[in-house]
């Protein structure tokens, strides 16, 4: 560590994007009203089988040239355009102008990365031959092209980490950022996560089950995510961006940045018991983890930012972990029914919680879940301590506190 | 900047690889040593399509069966682990308190191809083969087959995957947060890299040259490379082989291009350095090095740019040796199966050659080993450097077991605040 001086990590500025628009305040007004944006996911390549999932809460095209040239646009996959519109309005919205180059780093989760580019590079080589492969869709089609892209955009030439981790890769990639904060390797890290989801992917995730799927309800037909309510019976596949400014407090003091927020312990666990592609039941174990790494930090959440999106094991096993890891259950918000599964919305949404902003009640939970017992808050939420939650299908699991500056 | 100041330093104490020279470490050091190449004519998939032929495919036959159910990086990883971790006893493997730390830039994409293969011609493929398809398969497949209950993450940061997750494993062993950390990185061949990296002309269609004049390419490889790894304190308390120890890791980026390495090695100058001070060590401290050497004209040259500038005048006489001119490269697993090198070459005092007939290219001033492997003294600091898409570098440093060292190194390690 730093020899006894400061090495506190704050948060001084966010980027966002997703179904809801650009920006924290489109983020905030989506989260207000409870429902989730979403568009029929587009079925034209044949994938999809009858019954499957319909509905996609996709950040689509946006008019991102307040952040991005058009020519520097259509240099990049979708995926990278939106990880350097995310990276620069959260530099902007920090007040960072110049960054101190070598000790920038930048950290990025993703589950997918640049589906479009991936599935449209497949398909050139299995369908015309190898020879026929573009080597412009190739070199920006790997995991890490989008925080790559960041670098060459923000001149960041620290470390650049991309994390694979499923939905667990937000807060790993916070986590794995504010220790090398802590570390003294950067004074500055971009972190978050950025996710472009293809019909391909989609269509996978549905024949693995995942996705909520259409089911009669009062006479009508719905497709909604129901984080924690009796009738859940999938998550909401969306995507997006999200990208925090970290910043060892000494650097943000020394600069006059307005302090956000601040950054405090992680955990972060394996559940040998959890299928490949599902959620396991060794929640009494994650909870000891969660507990010997946090400690006395848990007595003080007042809000969790819960990993809940509708999962009918996932979310089961979130209750028995909070149950088992809290003295006593805070107030829980669920913020993946409006901003869907991957993108980093928990991050955006973990800020706001901090500043008092006002969360509605998820559109599709009427009936909680008896079994699970938890009611989600709603209104104006005050935070002062956050956890955040997310359990990734396959088994990994990460908590993240962040509290009020 | 935390430096090396650890009184329990991180040392490895089993090792796996899996590669085209076979399905264990002791294989692959055998035939690396002899200087032979793991090349052969790709039967994996169909090569009329592409532009070149090679590659180092793993032959499958020669791995155990306990894990043919699974995508071939998560068996190569799985495979490679085992080895690892087979004198670390089960009770401490599943404590709760062991992380798995991997690299891998396909997943399982070579069965991903195949699955989409099939629903392109209307038909449904099967589901089970690609449950690993995401770049965290093979890491996932690591942490449920050995039950380990730790942290477990997966970086895919192209061919540095493995190289930032073994600096991901000493961070959580400094840090106390696990006991043991299986750290490496798997990755499969598929037909989507292959013709990717053909369609920037960066296969070379014969077998590769690294740090050669007339290098024109890179070798596609497949596999997997783990270490095992735990502090010092609880592996001579538990009566374990010491390998090598793990001192530092540094990592960067260029900043400049998104294939391209920098021309100066800017980067890759700054993560090498990064990793020295981290372990309080300087360029005179180190012995040999593993390098990336893709046998690419630029990264060749970017490469030695980057080790002149950080060893000056010592470069010339540096051993030098890229170990993928007979294993290939094995992209996110590169980082992996170089570290299981590295710490074989500290083990034996010796440092393979790379492979090829050609004479070195002049021009890079490297000491490259040739023709055979070099002895080393009996005292080795080595390092293993990665570079990557994305302008991503990444470094880590090796050296002998500490106990075996004289006291002015030990010292300069131990004493730093």
């Amino acid at each position: 560590m730093t020899n006894g001086t400061n090495n506190q990590v704050v948060v001084t500025g966010i980027g966002c994007l997703g179904p809801f628009g650009l920006g924290f305040e489109a983020l905030q007004q989506a989260l207000a009203t409870g429902v989730a944006t979403t568009k029929d996911i587009d079925r034209s390549a044949g994938y999809h089988r009858k019954g499957s999932a319909t509905q996609v809460a996709a950040t689509g095209d946006q008019d991102l040239t307040q952040w991005l040239s058009e020519d520097a646009g259509r240099r990049m996959s979708q995926f990278s355009q939106h990880a350097v519109t995310c990276a620069r309005m959260a530099l902007d919205h920090a007040g960072l102008t110049e960054i101190p180059s070598e000790r920038t780093a930048v950290t990025i989760a993703t589950a997918f990365g640049p589906g479009g580019f991936t599935e449209r590079l497949a398909l050139q080589v299995l369908q015309k031959g190898g020879k026929f492969a573009s080597p412009f869709l190739f070199t920006d089609c790997v995991a890490n092209a989008a925080a790559g892209q960041v670098a060459i955009a923000t001149g960041a030439r620290g470390a650049n980490l991309t994390i694979c981790q499923r939905e667990a890769g937000p807060l790993l990639a916070v986590a794995q950022a504010a220790y090398d904060l802590r570390m003294g390797r950067a004074d500055v890290c971009l972190a978050g996560a950025v996710d472009e989801l293809q019909p391909l992917s989609y269509a996978i995730l549905d024949r693995f089950r995942a996705l909520a799927r259409p089911s009669l309800h009062n006479g009508k037909t719905e497709e909604l995510p129901r984080p924690f309510d009796a009738k859940r019976n999938g998550y909401l596949a969306g995507d997006g961006g999200t990208i925090l400014v970290l910043e060892r407090e000494q650097h943000a003091i020394a600069r006059g940045a307005r302090i956000l927020a601040r950054v405090g312990d992680s955990a972060r666990a394996f559940d040998p018991t959890a299928p490949r592609t599902g959620h396991g039941h060794d929640s009494a174990a994650l909870a000891t983890r969660l507990q010997q790494r946090l400690g006395e930090q848990l007595r003080t959440v007042d809000t969790v930012i819960s990993a809940a999106s509708g999962a009918r094991r996932g979310d089961m096993l979130e209750a028995e972990i909070l149950r088992s890891a809290l003295p006593e259950l805070p107030q829980i918000l669920a913020p993946k029914s409006v901003t869907g599964e991957f993108g980093g919305g928990t991050l955006g949404s973990a800020m706001l919680a901090l500043t008092g902003a006002n969360f509605g009640t998820p559109q599709g939970c009427t009936q909680p879940d008896p079994t699970i017992g938890i009611e989600l808050a709603n209104g104006p939420i005050h935070a002062r301590h956050v956890l955040c939650s997310a359990h990734a299908a396959g088994g990994v699991s990460s908590w993240l506190t962040l509290s009020q500056p | 900047m935390n430096t090396s100041s650890h009184e329990d330093p991180v040392v490895v104490t089993g090792i796996g690889a899996v590669s085209s020279l076979g399905a264990t470490a002791e294989s692959l050091w055998q035939n690396v040593t002899a200087g032979t190449r793991g090349i052969n004519e790709l039967s994996l998939f169909k090569t009329e399509s592409h532009r070149t032929k090679l590659a180092a495919q793993v032959d499958t036959d020669a791995l155990p069966e306990q894990f043919a159910h699974m995508s071939r990086a998560d068996r190569f990883g799985c495979t490679a682990t085992e080895a690892a971790v087979r004198n670390v006893p089960g009770d401490l493997l599943q404590s709760g308190r062991t992380g798995v730390f991997f690299g891998s830039s396909t997943g399982a994409l070579f069965e991903g191809e195949r699955f989409l293969h099939k629903l392109l011609h209307n038909k449904e493929g099967d589901l089970h083969s690609i449950v690993g398809l995401q770049n965290d398969g093979p890491g996932n497949a690591v942490a449920k087959q050995f039950r380990c209950g730790g942290p477990a993450i997966t970086y895919s940061t192209a061919c540095t995957s493995a190289n930032v997750a073994i600096g991901a494993a000493l961070d959580a062993l400094h840090s106390g947060e696990v006991d043991v950390a299986i750290a490496g990185g798997a990755d499969e061949l598929c037909e989507i890299t292959y013709a990717g990296f053909n369609s920037l002309r960066a296969i070379d269609a014969e077998p590769t040259r690294p740090f050669r004049k007339d290098r024109k390419g890179l070798l596609m490889g497949e596999g997997a490379g783990v270490l095992a790894l735990e502090r010092r304190s609880q592996a001579i308390a538990r009566g374990a082989t010491v390998l090598a120890e793990l001192v530092s890791a540094g990592r960067s980026c260029d900043a400049n291009h998104v294939s391209a390495p920098d021309p100066e090695g800017r980067g890759a100058i700054m993560a090498i350095r990064q990793a020295l001070l981290e372990g309080n060590l300087s360029p005179e401290d180190i012995t040999f090095i593993n390098a990336h050497g893709t046998g690419t004209p630029h990264n060749d040259a970017s490469e030695s740019k980057a080790l002149h500038a950080v060893f000056g005048d010592r470069t010339g006489s540096l051993p030098v040796t890229s170990t993928k001119s007979m294993v290939g490269h094995l992209l996110g697993a590169a980082g992996g199966i170089e570290a299981v090198l590295t710490v074989l070459s500290i083990h034996h005092h010796l440092l393979p050659p790379t492979a090829g007939d050609d004479p070195a290219d002049a021009e890079l001033g490297l000491d490259i080993v040739l023709h055979e492997a070099r002895a080393l003294p009996p005292i080795n600091v080595g390092i293993s450097t990665n570079l990557a898409f994305g302008g991503n570098n990444s470094v880590i440093v090796l050296r002998s077991p500490q106990h075996s060292m004289p006291h002015t190194l030990r010292s300069r390690g131990q004493d730093a605040k």
